[in-house]
């Protein structure tokens, strides 16, 4: 099950046996290997607290602390942005519910609502799940410092998020955000179709060899870093291309 | 009561809103965990994830989505978390709900992880007791509060008496989180 266990002749025949399947074949071969379908299923046991139709919640087995949940979709999804919309709502109302659940009867003093999107984000499992956490002080959990951010980056952080984000909401002016935040459902699906360039070239790459997107994106200073991930992207290179997005099934696809 | 994430709706911060309507924003910190973190934010001022109503909360959501999306593109991140640092034992340090987009790259320096514990069985059993105990309580609540927000909508001013037991709970909430500073 897990790609690190494998021998090295047993994961060059994998990669072989990977290379030959067709998209759907693949999509199928990743569920039937994904222990949180298996869990699902109820083909491995799970302690369960809660379901209802498309989503379970679960206890961790190995818990960051006692009580930590994992709220996942029943449907096979790698990364979040897969998700349609209408079931990411779902799901975090119902990670209201859990975070309610674990304060009031554990007690606890808060709750963090995690989630992790790509093998560097530090997802473990191939499946899209969130945790909750029940927290305490000083409990060593997530020792992230926040820092003063300076102007310029500000600007330029805001700048370039801004272009993408108006793009996915369908946002031409900022003077129409409003009006144009409504429509968002149906614009969206446009947009994504004459995305920009980036897209395309990162889509070729992918075809040809296993060197990665990187570059082409924005002024970057750490590119050089991104061969690491190489090996792993050659095994699943050949993954079905569902939605299009090439940046986003690569983060979905570093995983073996 | 100071508050970081409404003086940046009222302008007073050097955090740049990139997306505004007239319940969320979505706003470029200058306090925050790395350069490229995005914050998402309901408008109206509440302190915990328990006290978003489900819309704003599903806004929010689908919006923290988006923006994920967007640094994947834009900042060419490698991968996303996405935080709520729930009350004051999660390390909230604003008083005011919000989702954290933090773009992520190899090495960039942020540890996000945990040292997972092997729990024992019977920790595990009592655990699951606990929670399943408590479950019910929890879902009927959230079902009476749903209806109450409904009602509140429909009839605006009256039930004065559901708006004292809506405090209560509230008050219960804030207390098992602890004071938020």
């Amino acid at each position: 099950m897990n790609p690190q266990d494998l021998t090295e002749e047993q994961r060059k025949e994998l990669e072989e046996k990977l290379k030959k399947m067709s998209p759907e074949e693949l999509m199928e071969f990743q569920k039937q290997q994904c222990i949180f379908c298996q869990l699902i299923s109820g083909k491995i046991p799970s302690k369960k607290i809660f379901e209802d139709d498309t989503c379970i919640v679960i206890l961790d087995i190995n818990p960051a602390t006692k009580g930590h949940l994992l709220l996942i979709p029943k449907e096979h999804y790698a990364i979040m942005p897969q998700i349609p919309e209408k079931e990411i709502k779902h799901l975090f109302t119902i990670a209201k519910k859990m975070s309610q659940l674990l304060l009031k009867a554990l007690k606890v003093s808060g709750t963090s609502v995690f989630i992790a999107n790509g093998l560097v984000a530090g997802q473990k499992a191939q499946h899209f799940m969130i945790h909750i956490i029940p927290r305490k002080d000083g409990d060593g959990i997530f020792n992230i410092e926040e820092r003063l951010i300076d102007n310029e980056m500000i600007e330029k952080v805001a700048s370039l998020v801004e272009v993408k984000f108006n793009e996915l909401m369908g946002i031409k002016k900022e003077v129409l955000e409003v009006k144009a935040e409504e429509k968002e459902e149906h614009e969206t699906k446009e947009e994504k179709e004459i995305e920009p360039e980036e897209k395309e070239s990162e889509d070729e790459t992918e075809d040809t060899d296993e060197e990665k997107e990187s570059e082409d994106e924005t002024e970057d200073t750490d590119e050089g870093k991104e061969s690491e991930g190489d090996e792993k992207e050659s095994e699943v290179k050949a993954e079905p291309e569902s939605k299009g997005d090439a940046s986003l099934d690569d983060i979905a696809n570093l995983f073996k | 009561m100071k508050c970081e994430h409404c003086d940046i709706i009222n302008g007073n911060s050097k955090a740049k809103i990139i997306f505004e309507d007239n319940e969320v924003v979505v706003a470029i910190k200058d306090l925050a965990v790395s350069p490229g973190q995005v914050t998402v934010f309901p408008k109206e001022h509440f302190t915990i994830l328990e006290l978003v109503p489900n819309n704003i909360l599903e806004k929010c959501a689908n919006l923290a989505n988006k923006v994920g999306v967007a640094v994947f593109d834009g900042l060419a991140a490698q991968g996303t978390n996405i935080l709520i640092k729930n009350g004051l034992g999660a390390n909230q340090n604003v008083p005011h709900f919000s989702i954290d987009i933090i773009p992520r790259r190899e090495e960039d320096g942020l540890d996000l992880t945990w040292a997972p514990k092997q729990l024992m069985e019977d920790e595990m059993e009592t655990a699951l007791m606990t929670l399943n105990k408590e479950l019910d309580n929890v879902l009927k609540d959230n079902k009476e509060q749903e209806t109450k927000s409904d009602e509140k909508v429909e009839k605006q001013g009256k039930g004065a008496k559901k708006e004292k037991s809506k405090e209560d709970k509230d008050n219960y909430l804030l207390k098992t989180i602890r004071r938020i500073p």
